[in-house]
């Protein structure tokens, strides 16, 4: 789609590249790969909800987080192994995300947005107070790690595979999906709501769809993240995630589904570097300092760069396909 | 009270920057917060109060204008989108670079008088507030004055209605723009010094005193007046709810507000004014 080679044969190649890394690169690879897959997946749901139906919403953060939550807490009671959790923290997600959602889609352009920022913020600071369920502001410690069946995921390598399996399979649902009639669909009113209504889309079911989809998704996600780091605390679930994640759709492209793993992929080498180089000569490095540094590409790039790096990218392919075409149309 | 106070004049820097340039700015928080901050700064370098309160508003005012120049105008696909996530990344460049030269800890200025206490009518009230309700009082009519009776400000208020027409009208939406922009910063840094004395400041107050302004400007649909009545009455439920429900959910209250105002707003009994809905 958009003029992206989509064949097999590329789907095939970048996942043995991808299952190929952990037997060849060290662990602090591994390590920061991992991450690329968890914000990665976050970033290319966001993506969709952002680039393509053209809704700005800024709760990601909060279905990623609610879902870490409640597979935490369920598997820290006993209540439940932290792979049922994830479930049922995404139903609990998607169910949370259809009340709110329902309301709020009505909203448009910077209305949804304020909306949104205010749910993020609410959630935030509940999630701090709600000190006997959650743990207040200190968090959740020692979540269990992730088990199916008796095997426990403990180093680096399981949650690499378990990541990167989680968010391929995002990324290759959601190229179905926008091949699909409800794909087609998000296009078209993202580009025009009117037009869309007047071909008999009902814009706001479709709104609505893609909404808990995505959270619910960012939901997994989030699952995946907490185990993965045994731990969460209302401060990691906040405002400077999500402008690490509009960072990452912005320097990919939200035009296309794989843009935002690609900037995720940059964005997570770029913070390293950043924290390797500078990390001795600025004391105090944190999510927020982080956040100058992403505000800093946002600009860049939007000014310079709107299409991101899929969108530069297309258009060298497209470049390349005229100029060595066989044929030209 | 002084909250409310505090949440109008920052609702009012929304609403002038809105209203001109269609910019939802979201560094307004971060002003107020640079105005506290930076007299702080000035302050500890050994200059007396009212320099560095000058000193502070003056780099507010040029940080505003700088970031209109460098990150605001030059966006090539100009939509509501793109400007938000264009200033809301400016919020968390100023908030880092604050953080980054200053440090986290919060800071605090002492009052502009001496006197701390005051009694009013059998009321004891600190001179602060009433420093605070100064400023509103200043601020309000001030602009009106600015907006009613002057040339600029004139023209300001025609391309808040129609940006085409007033351009045609030989007026130069540019530096307007910058205007705004400028004002705004002013405004809020004005803001976060008289508040600083009783709140204390820190790097990460910006965002959500800057959101209740919003809220204010939002529900007063983008008018001073309509400005001033949300904000007092925002100000007055935030304290009712810290008093009776639970004060570490203070500020739940105010977006609840904003986000409950907005759901109402889109159906149709509200939607019915002129000016100012989308």
């Amino acid at each position: 789609m958009n003029g992206v080679p989509q064949s097999k044969l590329l789907w095939l190649v970048s996942i043995a590249f991808i299952t190929a890394i952990p037997l060849v690169a060290g662990s602090y690879v591994v390590g920061v790969m991992c991450f690329i897959a968890i914000f990665g997946g976050l970033a290319v749901s966001m993506g969709l909800l952002l680039g393509q139906a053209g809704m700005f919403s800024l709760a990601h953060p909060v279905w990623f987080g609610l879902g870490g939550y409640v597979s935490g807490i369920l598997a820290l009671r006993g209540i439940a192994p932290p792979w049922l959790g994830s479930i049922i923290g995404a139903v609990f997600v998607g169910f949370v995300s259809y009340v709110i959602g329902a309301p709020l889609l009505r909203l448009k352009g910077y209305y949804l947005a304020c909306a949104t920022f205010g749910l993020l913020l609410i959630v935030q600071i509940s999630l701090g107070q709600l000190g006997p369920l959650t743990g207040g502001h200190e968090g959740l410690m020692g979540i269990p790690p992730f088990s199916i069946g008796g095997f426990i995921l403990e180093t680096d390598v399981h949650y690499y595979y378990l990541s990167w399996a989680l968010c391929l399979a995002c990324l290759w649902f959601l190229y179905n999906l926008m091949g699909s009639r409800m794909g087609r669909a998000i296009k078209s009113f993202s580009d025009s709501e009117v037009a869309a209504k007047s071909m008999g889309i009902n814009v706001p079911r479709f709104k609505l769809k893609v909404f808990i989809l995505t959270a619910m998704m960012a939901s997994l996600t989030g699952s995946v993240y907490t185990c993965y780091l045994r731990f969460a605390e209302p401060g990691i679930f906040g405002f400077p995630l999500q402008v690490q994640l509009m960072t990452m759709v912005i320097i990919g492209g939200g035009k296309t589904l794989y843009g935002p793993l690609l900037g995720g992929f940059v964005v997570m080498w770029v913070k390293e570097l950043i924290h390797m180089y500078l990390g001795k000569v600025l004391p105090r490095m944190g999510a927020q300092v982080d956040a100058l540094f992403f505000g800093v590409l946002i600009i860049v790039i939007l000014i310079f760069m709107p299409g991101g790096l899929s969108g530069w990218m297309d258009r060298l392919l497209d470049l390349g396909r005229r100029t060595f075409g066989k044929t030209s149309g | 009270m002084t909250g409310g106070s505090i949440y109008a004049v920052i609702g009012i820097c929304w609403s002038l920057v809105y209203l001109i340039t269609k910019v939802l700015n979201f560094t307004t928080g971060e002003f107020v917060m640079l105005g506290g901050m930076l007299t702080w700064v000035f302050r500890t370098a050994g200059f007396s109060l009212v320099p560095s309160v000058l000193f502070a508003v003056a780099c507010t005012i040029l940080i505003s204008m700088i970031l209109e120049r460098i990150a605001v105008r030059p966006v090539r696909y100009p939509n509501e989108v793109t400007y938000m996530m264009i200033t809301i990344a400016g919020a968390s460049v100023i908030k880092g670079l604050v953080l980054l030269a200053w440090g986290s800890e919060t800071r605090r200025i002492e009052s502009f008088f001496d006197t701390e206490i005051i009694h009013l009518f059998g009321a004891t009230i600190t001179s602060q507030v009433l420093c605070v309700f100064g400023l509103l009082v200043i601020v309000t009519i001030g602009l009106s004055l600015f907006l009613n009776r002057t040339l600029f400000g004139k023209a300001l208020r025609a391309s808040a209605v129609n940006l085409t027409g007033a351009s045609l009208m030989g007026i130069d939406i540019g530096r307007f723009r910058l205007f705004c922009f400028g004002l705004a910063g002013g405004l809020g840094a004005i803001t976060g010094i008289v508040i600083t004395p009783i709140t204390f400041t820190g790097y990460e107050v910006g965002m959500l005193t800057g959101l209740k302004g919003l809220v204010a400007a939002i529900v007063g649909g983008w008018t001073m007046t309509g400005t001033m009545v949300a904000a007092l009455a925002l100000g007055l439920i935030e304290g009712f709810g810290a008093g009776f429900i639970s004060a570490g959910l203070k500020d739940v209250f105010a977006l609840l507000i904003m986000i409950l105002f907005l759901i109402v707003r889109t159906m149709n009994f509200a939607s019915r004014t002129g000016r100012g809905s989308p």
